[in-house]
């Protein structure tokens, strides 16, 4: 098994993991949105979801490969990351791009880090309700509580910009990981991640926005 | 006459000789070929093929560059292609016309024999390079494309894009590296070779200097192969990198290798102008562009309207009227010279003057914009990036420059010079080009002498050579290091007031003035008399900043200067004494009524060989008499 | 010669370090009546010139061929490897890209595996290193066939010469915001991934290369895409994709392993 080890241990390796890793994710965000959007259907609804999911014996196992993903994009992008900053130990005195870097490529670090303090707080709230007045009450209503208050909703709103400028490198990235990069697809994938990533930053968002500004809570 | 060159040409018809020689040449045996140090002085195509062939033999193979990697010797740079006499365009090539054209290119002042066998292992080179995965250009069914080039009347030049030098280079370089890896070649980038150590009158070892930390260090070997390139930086302004230089060659020769040949240059007809005065090197435009472009000058003197506004019947296409079968793709000489009889009588073009149109106007219309950028893409780019102009609106401006030497030291039909041990390859020798060189076959000679040549002559003087045990401790090594020491010093502790590069400046100024496209005996008497006071001046007032133990561009380029204020003169020398025209050199005394370079096969058909008769004493000439056998001289005409 | 020239005085901020070990700091010097048709080297030879002849050192940097081909230049102008025009090395910058009074920082490639020698100068043996692992195809002279005998299909040929164009100059991983190498990897990958002749051993040259850069102390590639807007050559983006593919391939459907780390090897 020396080259499995030789595999993570190879920079090529290492991005093939964390891109890997970035696109399962990806793969988890989508039916987490369509999910989440019930809100917009109605208090029913949208908790018979979450009794369907709470009751599912797939469930822990589902959520123990999720934090599994996130643990290996986390820390093996965060390893390369050290990596990249040690390969360069004197810097530039003066930095100008020639074309290539976007700000969400840019920001990747950054972005990364809003998002995983976005998360802990996300899953303390919402899963364990952490912060909440009740602990019994049905996840609608908590979504509506927390919501309620803008400082909450608009720091949802900002992470979850975070997370677009994030996909909108990451996605596109992970297919030039995999070694997906051809004159006839290449310029179809550039599209659709950044579509990809403000539908899902933009939808996600619209949640806490609706929550709170638009009435939705009431 | 005092050297022995004996070329060692074997008997028999030319087209045997080869064959015949390698089977006469004794074998080392597989299994005592790693008890030979073999050392490798370059690593362009002569160099680094040589070095990547014989340790795939299993020979120790030291090799020293002056650049930062193997990978950036200057042969690099050539842009145009390769020749081969595959035939494949089924336009009647052969290798003998390959052999006749080369012979007859040359003006007759080349070995038959070499340039044979250069003809009979050109097609192996293609072979060769296409396994190691040179990407040649191809057609559509996936063969190797073939284009003319330069003068040839048959399309036998390989290509790839406008960089196949490049590609050729990064094919023997790999190999190389490949042997680097397997720790049968160790390479020593950033190296210059300050002494040649010679012990029992043969070539035993060299002393190199670090430029990263001014180290001298001794490498002893049981033979010296030199694959330093040509020389044409005496002339300061030519198309050669700035690292190219004459040092290794002349440090050869000062220890008693001859050197043949000196005043065969080759001027290139197609170069980017000089804009100013603080130019440091000229740009080479393929002459592949020739194939294409067609070359004129006004009519009329002093015309300097832009070359859009002068109308068609106005402008002298002089290349086609002076030249109708070959027209735009006479020989480089030809070109050349007719570009600089144009010069003279004052009508040049641009801001100089000193420029003649490469026009594509009609190329572009009868191929369209998109071939042409197909085929000279690059080319076009590199002009652009040169002189802010747009090559595919306006004419190109052209002028010719000092590109290629095919002097160098003599060497024997075993690529050996007159020290026994001591093996020359590539454009550092004389061999194979006369008096001038056709297109795409220094690429050619390089590989071949490094591949196909030096891998089986080597072995047969080893074989038959009885080499005592020399390491570094030897006293030889220690006086070596000593002299190279000095020089340093000595060129340290001068502190006067003027840089190296202004003697660069001043001697190349002259050398092209007197010893350029024209020579007359005037012209060179007066160089003769004018280098050693230039030469004078520099030991008593150069100045050389920093120390000799650090990296130091201005020591470097010091030394090397000094070598071209000694070298230069025997250039001249030996250009006032072919008093014939042929080839790259013309002397104005030897011309037909047309004004071509008129030969003097009577008195000259031979190549003339210096050897060094010791400091501040006239150098002795000596001769190889030529024999044309299969090829029979005759006025070179390309009207 | 007959036109009056336009001249301009510039200034040039260079980055002045005795030798490897020693700190370095930047240094301005003045570069007056410097005219358009000059190229950016030839200022620094004229600044280098004054220099001499006043007895102080010169400033090093490396150069040779000045035509944009041998790969020599390592120069950092003002923030960019190379300087500012698309597709073309530092020695082929020419001063009109510049006006009067500019101010311009010159900095040498930086990278842990290039580690300065002097001034501008740094030592890019690294890449030398990662080619003597596999950047070749194992034939050795003599043992070739018939050229013709291999068919390669123009476009492949096409693109083999595409990557081919490198001139391992390393302005992309000076341009790089992590100092990695892929994309002067990707070449040499690509070009033999791309031609039948590289076939035979691709598995185990990309593994050999990519272990190789791995311990030169490169960084990790990002996708940033700055190496490809760098590079002089315009070696594209897509090639680090196939060099990816390779590996993959390498790594899963091959029978190859990793080469064993040769520790012998690594010291010059």
């Amino acid at each position: 098994m020396r080259w499995l080890c030789d595999f993570l241990n190879s920079s090529i390796g290492k991005k093939i993991s964390v891109g890997l890793a970035g696109l399962f994710l990806c793969g988890f965000v989508v039916p987490h949105l369509l999910g989440n959007l019930l809100l917009f259907v109605g208090m029913a609804q949208f908790n018979a979801y979450a009794h369907f999911l709470q009751a599912n014996p797939l469930t822990p196992a589902a959520e123990l490969g999720l934090l599994a993903l996130f643990l290996l994009h986390g820390t093996v992008a965060l390893w390369a990351r050290w990596q990249n900053w040690r390969a360069r130990p004197v810097g530039y005195d003066t930095v100008a791009s020639k074309g290539g870097r976007t700000i969400g490529s840019r920001t990747m670090t950054y972005t990364a880090f809003l998002v995983l303090a976005f998360l802990i707080l996300h899953v303390a709230m919402f899963k364990y309700g952490w912060g909440s007045a009740f602990h019994d009450e049905e996840l609608f209503q908590r979504v509506m509580d927390f919501f309620r208050n803008p400082w909450i909703a608009g720091g949802y709103a900002l992470a979850l910009i975070g997370l677009g400028l994030h996909l909108s490198h990451g996605f596109e990235s992970a297919f030039q990981t995999l070694g997906v990069n051809h004159p006839k697809y290449t310029p179809f994938i550039k599209v659709l991640g950044v579509l990809f990533a403000v539908a899902v930053a933009g939808a996600f968002a619209a949640i806490p926005i609706w929550a709170c500004f638009l009435g939705g809570a009431k | 006459m005092s050297l022995k060159l004996d070329a060692g040409i074997p008997d028999g018809p030319v087209d045997k000789k080869w064959d015949k020689h390698r089977f006469a040449l004794k074998l080392v045996n597989p299994a005592n070929k790693r008890k030979f140090d073999v050392i490798v002085v370059g690593t362009g195509l002569a160099g680094a093929s040589a070095a990547a062939s014989l340790a795939e033999l299993g020979y120790n193979v030291k090799v020293f560059c002056i650049q930062d990697s193997p990978r950036r010797a200057h042969s690099i740079a050539a842009q145009g292609g390769i020749n081969a006499a595959k035939n494949y365009p089924n336009d009647g090539d052969s290798v003998w016309r390959l052999f006749y054209d080369t012979v007859k290119g040359g003006d007759y002042r080349a070995r038959e024999a070499n340039v044979y066998r250069l003809a009979q292992v050109s097609n192996a080179i293609i072979d060769q390079c296409v396994a190691q995965g040179v990407p040649f250009a191809r057609d559509y069914g996936g063969a190797l494309d073939n284009r003319s080039f330069g003068g040839a009347q048959v399309s036998r030049t390989f290509f790839a894009r406008g960089q196949t030098g490049q590609q050729l280079l990064l094919g023997a370089y790999s190999a190389l590296m490949r042997q680097a890896g397997k720790k049968q070649v160790q390479v020593f980038p950033r190296r210059e070779m300050v002494e040649l150590v010679v012990v029992d009158g043969a070539a035993r070892g060299i002393v190199t200097r670090d430029l990263t930390t001014g180290r001298l260090e001794s490498h002893a070997a049981h033979a010296v192969l030199l694959c330093t390139g040509g020389y044409g930086n005496a002339f300061y302004l030519s198309t050669n990198a700035n690292s190219c230089n004459v040092g290794a060659a002349w440090l050869a020769y000062k220890k008693g290798a001859g050197f043949a040949n000196p005043c065969f240059t080759q001027i290139h007809p197609t170069c980017i102008p000089q804009s100013g005065e603080h130019q440091a090197k000229l740009t080479l435009m393929s002459e592949s562009l020739r194939n294409d472009g067609r070359v004129w000058v006004p009519k009329k003197k002093g015309d300097n309207r832009a070359p859009g506004q002068i109308p068609e019947a106005e402008r002298d296409y002089y290349l086609e009227r002076k030249y109708p079968t070959f027209g735009n793709l006479v020989p480089r000489d030809v070109a050349s010279r007719a570009a600089k009889q144009m010069i003279d009588e004052g009508r040049g073009v641009g801001r100089t003057g000193l420029a003649v149109y490469l026009d594509f106007a009609d190329a572009i219309k009868r191929q369209g914009q998109a071939k042409i950028t197909e085929k000279y893409g690059n080319l076009f780019d590199m002009y652009h990036h040169l002189t802010a102009e747009d090559p595919y609106r306006a004419p190109m401006r052209i002028y010719p420059a000092v590109h290629y030497t095919m002097g160098g030291l003599w060497v024997d039909y075993n690529l050996m010079t007159t020290i026994p041990g001591l093996f020359c390859l590539g454009e550092a020798n004389f061999s194979d080009h006369g008096a001038n060189r056709l297109g795409a076959s220094a690429l050619m000679q390089g590989l071949a002498d490094g591949y196909f040549i030096i891998p089986y002559t080597l072995g047969g003087f080893f074989a038959s050579s009885k080499l005592a045990k020399v390491d570094t401790s030897h006293p030889a090594f220690k006086e070596a290091e000593q002299s190279a020491a000095g020089r340093t010093q000595r060129l340290l502790s001068i502190k006067g007031k003027r840089t190296p590069v202004s003697f660069h400046k001043e001697l190349g100024t002259l050398m092209w003035n007197n010893c350029g496209m024209g020579r007359s005996e005037t012209g060179l008497k007066e160089a003769l008399a004018k280098i050693p006071a230039i030469r004078e001046e520099f030991w008593k007032n150069v100045v050389v900043t920093g120390s000799g133990a650090e990296f130091n561009q201005t020591l470097e380029r010091a030394a090397r200067v000094a070598d071209y204020l000694e070298f230069s003169e025997l250039l001249v020398r030996d250009a006032l004494e072919r008093r014939e025209s042929c080839g790259g050199h013309f002397r104005e005394e030897s011309q037909t009524p047309e004004g071509e370079a008129k030969r003097d096969d009577a008195n000259f058909s031979h190549a003339t060989v210096w050897e060094h008769a010791g400091e501040g004493k006239p150098p002795i000439e000596n001769r190889e008499k030529l024999e044309f056998k299969d090829v029979v001289p005759s006025q070179r005409s390309y009207a | 010669m007959n036109a009056q020239e336009k001249t301009m005085d510039v200034t040039l901020r260079v980055w002045r370090q005795k030798g490897p070990d020693q700190p370095g700091r930047f240094v301005s010097y003045a570069a007056k009546g410097v005219t358009p048709e000059m190229s950016f080297f030839e200022a620094l030879d004229t600044i280098n010139e004054g220099l001499v002849a006043k007895g102080e050192d010169a400033i090093a940097f490396d150069h040779d061929c000045r035509e944009g081909i041998c790969g020599t230049c390592c120069l950092t102008i003002e923030g960019q490897p190379h300087g500012p025009d698309q597709a073309a090395t530092g020695c082929q910058l020419h001063m009109r890209a510049y006006k009067d009074g500019d101010a311009i920082t010159i900095e040498p490639f930086r990278a842990r595996a290039f580690p300065v020698i002097k001034d501008l100068v740094v030592d890019r043996s690294a890449l030398d290193r990662v080619m003597a692992s596999g950047g070749f195809v194992s034939v050795n002279t003599g043992s070739a066939g018939e050229a013709n005998a291999i068919l390669v299909p123009k476009d492949k040929a096409e693109a083999a010469m595409d990557a081919a164009a490198c001139i391992g100059c390393g302005a992309c991983v000076a341009a790089c915001p992590n100092a990695s190498a892929m994309l002067f990897v990707s070449a040499k990958v690509s070009q033999f991934a791309l031609l039948p002749q590289g076939g035979p051993e691709r598995d185990r040259r990309v593994l050999a290369m990519q272990r190789q850069m791995d311990l030169e102390g490169f960084g990790n590639c990002s996708n940033e895409g700055e190496c490809e807007a760098v590079c002089p050559k315009e070696v594209k983006l897509a090639n680090i994709a196939r060099l990816n593919r390779e590996y993959i391939r390498a790594m899963f459907w091959s029978h190859e392993v990793h080469p064993k780390v040769d520790l012998e090897g690594q010291e010059e």
